[in-house]
């Protein structure tokens, strides 16, 4: 993969892009959500940490991209106002939400999808394909030519959705 | 300004706790290790993350701790898996290229390694500036570097997003075996630090 055509997204970030562009992540608890636009061969990944911004929308440099609640509405507007995608031509693609640290009780990565997937409904988005939980890291590139994911879980061989 | 003193501190703190597990760490694998990088820096949690996977793009295992009592702080130390096997040998004193692949004994090495070097940060805390915290026994992670530091600043980066970071890498001399050491203020450290500066 050309370096320059693929586009690395941190934690509490979103980016959007279009064909040839590669969006890349690296997910553990949270979760990464790959919005796309067939007929642009446009999509945005959303790279969220918690379920809920709470009291966190008050804050200076508050995140949007942080939380589901109001990064799945982000990046809606985001794929409408750059790129002239419309709500109902986006499929979603969701992957992440493990549980990599056994010590810690409660269970993040599950709650972020559980909260994605309603968000989604509520907008009407499908959810074409999913990949959630484990123990394990999850690698993905989102393949704005196709719409494909390349997801490679932690000591397995990448797997495309 | 108090924020400037408070830098200051974590920097002093930062360096002679780094300097003691150097010395630690060299005692137990019995080769020297050279500290290539030594800061204290605030960083944007998306930008760190993001710069962290395009430079670190391999697999790692990673021992966290936490230390508790009167600053907590989250401690990680991690070491690329293929170096693990080497650290694994000169630990066990076996000759090199003994150890192949990742089992338990790297594991337990890791997890060794990470409580020693913990443990040395904390008595640098007792003996220089009489706050007194503990280790908690470390948990060990094999996964990708991104997902382990992801994990590791979760805890702080859901409340902020910037986070006070203090980092180190050791070089171990003659191997190139490199490693990387964090540690990050938890809660109100950086206020109970800034009373200590206040009250000095």
């Amino acid at each position: 993969m050309d370096a320059v055509n693929e586009i690395t997204i941190g934690m509490a970030d979103l980016k959007v892009g279009k064909a040839p562009q590669v969006l890349s992540t690296i997910l553990g608890s949270c979760i990464g959500l790959c919005l796309y636009s067939p007929r642009h061969q446009t999509g945005g990944l959303l790279h969220l940490m918690m379920p809920f911004a709470g009291e966190s929308v008050h804050q200076l440099n508050y995140k949007k991209a942080k939380y589901a609640d109001t990064g799945v509405a982000e990046l809606i507007h985001v794929l409408k106002k750059t790129c002239g995608v419309a709500t109902p031509e986006i499929v979603a693609k969701m992957f992440g939400g493990a549980k990599v640290l056994k010590n810690v009780e409660r269970n993040i990565g599950g709650e972020n999808a559980e909260v994605v997937r309603s968000l989604l409904k509520e907008h009407g988005i499908v959810l074409k394909a999913v990949k959630v939980g484990g123990e394990n890291g999850y690698r993905i590139k989102f393949h704005l030519d196709t719409g494909k994911v390349t997801c490679q879980i932690f000591g397995g061989q990448p797997e495309e959705f | 300004m108090e924020a400037k003193k408070v830098h200051r501190a974590l920097q002093l703190v930062a360096s002679l706790s780094i300097d003691k597990a150097s010395q630690v760490f060299s005692k137990m694998i019995k080769v020297g290790a050279k500290i290539e990088l030594e800061k204290v820096y605030v960083a944007d949690i998306s930008r760190a993350t993001e710069e962290l996977m395009v430079t670190d793009d391999f697999d790692v295992i990673g021992a966290f701790v936490d230390l508790v009592g009167d600053m907590p702080f989250k401690f990680l130390f991690y070491v690329a898996a293929d170096d693990s096997l080497a650290l694994t040998d000169l630990i066990l004193h076996r000759e090199p290229g003994v150890t192949k692949k990742f089992d338990l004994y790297v594991s337990s090495t890791v997890q060794e390694l990470g409580n020693v070097l913990a443990s040395a940060v904390t008595n640098v805390f007792a003996s220089d500036f009489q706050i007194q915290m503990k280790p908690t026994p470390p948990q060990v992670v094999h996964d990708f570097a991104s997902t382990v530091f992801g994990e590791y600043i979760m805890e702080a980066a859901a409340d902020q997003n910037e986070i006070l970071m203090i980092e180190s890498m050791f070089k171990v001399v003659r191997m190139d075996i490199k490693c990387r050491m964090f540690l990050l203020p938890k809660g109100d450290t950086q206020k109970t630090l800034s009373g200590i500066i206040g009250a000095a």
